[in-house]
């Protein structure tokens, strides 16, 4: 039979007697929103990343193969500095192309998380 | 199957189908008692900080429950993993030296457990406050059955003896 020292021990040592904690259930929703929301972002960060890598080598291998073409070649080997300056219209051109993601919203992220600290 | 495990483990399966309706029933069910523990057992300052990682991890491992444990077996588990993670990323691992080995007068639980070491108030919360088996506590704690039942046995005697120091006895 249990003692006033083992019956006091139990006692105090047993879960807290009280209603569930909805603010502590809010915070851990909140933090698990907020924690998919940012590894959907990484994922669609990694996968536009790779786009953009794929698309970049395809463009270069296309220009290399066109430079290698008899006319073309040519007329790089007079007109350089024109030739030059075409390349790097192109490749501007295709960096701000590359660099637009569609539906991306830079505020997203920011406003979840605010959300969800304001929530804590 | 443990016993009366049978909700856990639909909420649970919800849960891994991306329910956070039932994810959050599972939180209210369950947060009583892992905090209570986490409190009495690592203190008051991180209870609440490893209590919302281990809910996440549960979250994030919800298929992998198969309700052979009770659910708050196995939550209790994350919490103790995500503890000790936490202190290993903050110096060597090495056991938390209770706050003075010598039996004073101590007459409430709070100033008891403070001079246990953190895997004696683990064991003693657990065993005696939680009504777990020695088997279950000495599997979360990752020690052998018979260091578990000496452990819970040191602590109960320290805190008796602290608890007799104090007028009670």
């Amino acid at each position: 039979m249990a003692d006033a020292f083992e019956r006091f021990l139990a006692a105090r040592l047993a879960p807290p007697e009280r209603m569930p904690d909805r603010r502590f259930v809010s915070i851990v929703h909140s933090r698990i929103l907020l924690e998919d929301r940012l590894a959907a972002e990484r994922r669609t960060l990694v996968a536009d990343l790779i786009k953009q890598l794929v698309a970049l080598i395809a463009v270069a291998a296309a220009l290399w193969f066109m430079g290698r073409a008899a006319p073309v070649a040519e007329w790089f080997a007079q007109h350089r500095a024109a030739g030059l300056a075409a390349l790097l219209v192109a490749f501007g051109l295709l960096v701000a192309l590359l660099s637009r993601r569609p539906g991306a919203n830079p505020g997203a992220i920011n406003h979840v998380a605010s959300s969800a600290v304001s929530r804590c | 199957m443990a016993p009366n495990n049978d909700e856990d483990l639909a909420l649970s399966r919800r849960a891994a189908r991306g329910d956070h309706a039932a994810f959050a029933m599972l939180v209210e069910k369950h947060e009583r008692a892992l905090r209570g523990f986490l409190i009495r057992s690592v203190g008051p300052d991180v209870a609440d900080d490893i209590a919302q990682e281990a809910f996440i991890k549960a979250w994030r491992a919800a298929a992998q429950y198969d309700g052979r444990a009770r659910y708050s077996t196995w939550l209790t588990r994350i919490a103790w993993r995500c503890r000790l993670d936490a202190l290993r990323k903050v110096r060597p691992v090495e056991p938390v030296q209770p706050a003075a080995e010598h039996a004073t007068a101590a007459g409430e639980v709070e100033d008891m457990l403070e001079r246990l070491s953190e895997s004696e108030r683990a064991a003693l919360v657990l065993c005696e406050g939680h009504g777990w088996t020695h088997t279950e506590a000495a599997q979360l704690l990752d020690i052998p059955l018979g260091t578990l039942k000496s452990t819970v046995a040191r602590a109960k005697s320290k805190c008796r003896a602290m608890w007799e120091g104090a007028d009670h006895g």
